[in-house]
């Protein structure tokens, strides 16, 4: 029953604001993670020592784990819009949005786990 | 006829509902300055009067002849023969998409018209409420910027629908001609229904950027910048309910 | 495929014959969005060697040298790019903002993306 599903629930004007956001907040981290890969650090960060070193910057560790909670935002937010045009059935949009939250959740975590523990091998 | 006349062969798509396509060509002498709805008729009279198509009014207005024509949408009525092909060439002609075809080029637009009467678009009154002597309903007065816009032209043939993306696989996308339509009764009359339609999964947001809609419209309603237009009112409303709530909608917010 | 609605039809969403400018821009963000959250599952697992130690990512290093990862992290720049360029005109058409110059829009972001690409795969080549 389509009716139980509220619209707002499947996608509204403040799904598609935040995918604007996460998205231009990717576009702005993505270039200062290319000027400072490619440019500041010559060669990019190739060696595990190198991407220790550096992680030992807190500013860096931040950026990182916040880059990688935008993009996984943005990126299931599209996946879900791009199911959304399928016209999947209620049950399915309930079992794709549990998959979608527990695999970004459990990326965040992973990430921001990695990243500390790479920081913490100063 | 003035030109030389131009052989050509028009490939149709054949289909009663519920039964496999197929192709079917025919083979035509015609005036490269006639329309391709021309053809279509002369197949009908002339070779297979089994063909079903929709026409009316011959002049761009009633928007019952749109078909796909070489793949792309068409109101075939004011699409010259010269414009899709040369002398000795072919034309293929297929009904619309993200429609039901009811037969051959026939499809089923009874969805579609339904939406477009939910927005209350181009709404007169009914039979049993119509008084004499007649008074003419008052201007509308529209807050469109810049030169006025031929927006109540939109002619309902559904070209917009076939062309777009989305529509292609979710049938409860109301599609654009729609939208424009919520876009152009919200110009004229801003109601808080208007904008609960349009912001909606099936509303304004199935919309991808693909501006097939706008590329195919023969009545230069714009329904692309009517959406993009219309996200900007959304948005606009949401701010300024969050700002200051709007106690009766208190649930919606 | 049905000629109504139908998410059968899905094909058709990567299907450019027939169509305009817009769709080619469609269709290379939805190619590319796709593509690059495949690439962020894999990123995120392949850099879990950091967590294995020195010797595990060097080694993995050593192997992304190989010119044919070096296409495959090409292809996620020039996704990566050409998304988000192309995000930029989405995101503004979205708020009404130059809606009937998207055709330019777009033609000039993607021109913008062709040189970056071009920039990146010389660097990338360039230094063996």
């Amino acid at each position: 029953m389509r009716e139980s599903l509220s619209p707002k629930r499947l996608e509204g004007s403040g799904r598609w604001l935040l995918k604007i956001l996460t998205g231009l907040l990717i576009v702005i981290f993505l270039g200062i993670h290319f000027v400072v890969n490619h440019l500041v650090a010559p060669g990019g960060l190739l060696t595990y020592a190198d991407v220790v070193a550096y992680f030992q910057n807190p500013i860096i560790v931040v950026m990182e784990i916040s880059f990688l909670i935008l993009v996984v935002i943005h990126s299931f937010l599209g996946l879900r819009s791009i199911l959304l045009d399928l016209n999947p059935s209620p049950t399915v949009l309930r079992m794709a949005n549990f998959v979608l939250v527990v695999i970004g959740t459990a990326a965040a975590i992973y990430g921001t786990w990695l990243a500390l523990t790479i920081a913490s091998r100063g | 006829m003035t030109n030389q006349p131009w052989q050509v062969q028009i490939k149709i798509q054949r289909q009663r509902a519920g039964e496999k396509p197929y192709v079917q060509a025919f083979a035509l002498e015609v005036d490269p300055d006639e329309y391709v709805l021309d053809a279509v008729e002369r197949i009908w009279a002339f070779h297979d009067r089994t063909l079903t198509y929709r026409h009316a009014c011959h002049h761009s207005t009633c928007g019952a002849c749109g078909m796909r024509v070489n793949g792309r949408e068409k109101l075939t009525c004011i699409t010259t023969i010269r414009s899709v092909t040369q002398n000795g060439g072919t034309i293929r002609i297929d009904p619309l998409r993200n429609f039901p075809v009811v037969s051959d080029l026939v499809v089923d637009m009874g969805d579609f018209f339904l939406r477009m009467n939910k927005s209350d678009f181009n709404s007169v009154a009914p039979d049993n409420a119509a008084r004499l002597p007649y008074e003419h309903p008052k201007k509308l007065e529209t807050q469109t910027e810049g030169e006025p816009e031929r927006l109540v032209d939109c002619i309902e043939c559904g070209l917009c629908i076939s062309a777009c993306p989305a529509a292609n696989t979710d049938k409860e996308y109301v599609g654009p001609a729609v939208l424009a339509a919520i876009h152009l009764m919200y110009t004229q009359n801003p109601s808080q229904k208007l904008i609960n339609q349009a912001d909606d999964h099936s509303g304004l947001w199935r919309c991808h950027s693909a501006y097939e809609c706008t590329e195919v419209c023969p009545s230069g309603v714009d329904p692309a910048w009517r959406i993009m237009d219309m996200r900007k009112t959304v948005f606009k409303d949401r701010v300024k309910s969050i700002i200051k709530p709007r106690l009766p909608e208190k649930k919606d917010a | 495929m049905p000629n109504q609605p139908d998410s059968n039809n899905w094909p058709r969403w990567f299907d450019p014959r027939s169509r305009s400018l817009g769709t080619f821009g469609y269709i290379l963000n939805r190619v590319t969005a796709l593509g690059l959250t495949l690439y962020l599952m894999m990123h995120l697992v392949a850099l879990g060697q950091l967590a294995r130690g020195a010797d595990a990512y060097d080694g993995f290093i050593a192997l992304v040298k190989n010119p044919l990862f070096k296409l495959g992290e090409l292809l996620v720049i020039a996704a990566g790019v050409i998304h988000g360029l192309n995000g930029i005109r989405i995101a503004l058409n979205s708020f009404g903002i130059g809606v009937r110059r998207q055709k330019s829009t777009f033609i000039t972001l993607m021109l913008i993306a062709v040189f970056i690409i071009v920039f990146f795969a010389f660097k990338m080549f360039s230094e063996g």
